[in-house]
């Protein structure tokens, strides 16, 4: 870079004061080479421009959720002894498939019997307590055997370092979620170990039942069913 | 804690669009733009506690930058790589008699070319455009965002306009000219 490049980005800037300004506006009809420079500036910066894009739809309450999940997330563990304080918090997750989402979700309080409940864990029951009850009994050992119809598009968290990706599934009359992450969901207080691929658990977290598979990947099933049938509703759904 | 999201989230998501244009450029290969601004409010979240609030824009650009090069390590893929031989594939030859760059007519460009050209560009040049041209961060709050001097970011934007330019009129982005 020689002087004139080194004195160029201040002029352009717009750094230079008016004197030394004037020179300069004076200079670039004589120099070729500047006035070159600043054509080039000119035309990188224009271009560069070309590449400002909107924020897809959706993005904002994604983010939001995320952030209020974490609120959650860590408010549990720092509050040991006094219960989990009780609060609402809606949550505009996304109410529109423009939103990339399927449902406005509303957060409900969290019963005592989850405080202690590892942070991955607990995002994924808050997230399923949204889900609404099953509009009937899901009719397993009846024969009923609809396929599973995706709800929505997956939604990304994070809790306590867990990279989870959420996709929501609808069997017959209910709808189930499932957490996939590349840790082991841990093992939450009160949760009892059950046959399966891995370390399998299977836990109560206020109406909703969760079942666990921690293999190469881990998967978190969580649904507003008995956990009995939880485990059956898992072999019905696209699993890894 | 309800409070304190609630007034993060005040405080931080008008600038998600700047995010945005940040994370869309820092972002590694593989990696979603929209999980680096998700991870980004995630960490900046964590950290609200001790932020004193002096520049709420450069502080989440800093946070992205960091959090994009911390994936990137995750990764174990240099941060900022573009695989070299899809852009120059890309790229034609450059002619034997290089038309004036002056010439170049931005109206008519093709963003994807300019976004080839700008990941050609050194990483400190492309940071410091992508910040200032793409995001429309000021010198000041670029050199907040970078840890550098507002001089060396004016420096650096300068000559990676100049190079960007250069590259596109490489890349056959001219006109009046054959």
């Amino acid at each position: 870079m020689d002087d004139h490049d080194r004195l160029l980005a201040p002029f352009l800037a717009g750094d230079l004061d008016p004197a030394a300004a004037r020179e300069w506006d004076q200079h670039l009809l004589e120099c070729e080479q500047c006035w070159q420079a600043v054509r080039e500036d000119r035309a990188g910066r224009q271009a560069a421009e070309l590449l400002r894009q909107r924020v897809p739809a959706g993005l904002a309450d994604r983010v939001a959720f995320a952030v209020e999940l974490a609120a959650a997330g860590t408010t549990i563990p720092r509050q040991p002894g006094r219960g989990v304080r009780l609060r609402r918090g809606r949550l505009a997750a996304a109410g529109t498939l423009a939103l990339a989402l399927a449902a406005t979700l509303v957060l409900l309080l969290l019963p005592d019997s989850r405080a202690g409940m590892p942070a991955p864990v607990a995002v994924v029951a808050r997230y399923a307590q949204a889900m609404p009850p099953p509009a009937r009994q899901t009719g397993l050992g009846t024969g009923e055997q609809a396929a599973p119809v995706e709800v929505g598009r997956p939604v990304t968290m994070t809790a306590a370092g867990h990279h989870i990706v959420v996709r929501t599934w609808r069997l017959g009359g209910t709808e189930v979620v499932v957490a996939t992450s590349g840790q082991p969901f841990p093992m939450p207080p009160g949760a009892q170990g059950t046959s399966g691929g891995g370390m399998a658990w299977v836990a109560r977290a206020g109406k909703v039942s969760l079942y666990c598979i921690n293999g190469p990947t881990s998967e978190l099933v969580a649904a507003p069913v008995p956990a009995a049938q939880l485990a059956a509703l898992a072999t019905r759904l696209p699993l890894a | 804690m309800d409070g304190d999201h609630r007034a993060f989230l005040d405080a931080t998501l008008p600038y998600m669009e700047v995010v945005y244009q940040v994370a869309r450029h820092a972002a590694g290969a593989g990696q979603d733009p929209e999980d680096l601004v998700q991870e980004t409010y995630l960490r900046a979240f964590a950290a609200f506690g001790s932020y004193r609030g002096e520049n709420t824009r450069a502080w989440l650009a800093a946070i992205c930058l960091n959090a994009a090069r911390s994936q990137a390590r995750r990764r174990r893929r240099r941060p900022w790589e573009v695989p070299a031989h899809g852009l120059l594939d890309a790229v034609p030859a450059r002619a034997e008699a290089a038309p004036d760059v002056a010439d170049v007519v931005i109206a008519g460009l093709d963003a994807r070319t300019v976004s080839q050209c700008l990941a050609r560009l050194p990483e400190p040049q492309r940071l410091c455009i992508v910040l200032m041209d793409v995001a429309g961060y000021t010198a000041r709050e670029a050199a907040a965002a970078l840890g550098c001097p507002r001089g060396t970011v004016l420096a650096r934007v300068h000559r990676g306009r100049r190079k960007l330019a250069q590259l596109l009129t490489e890349a056959g982005v001219s006109h009046g000219r054959p």
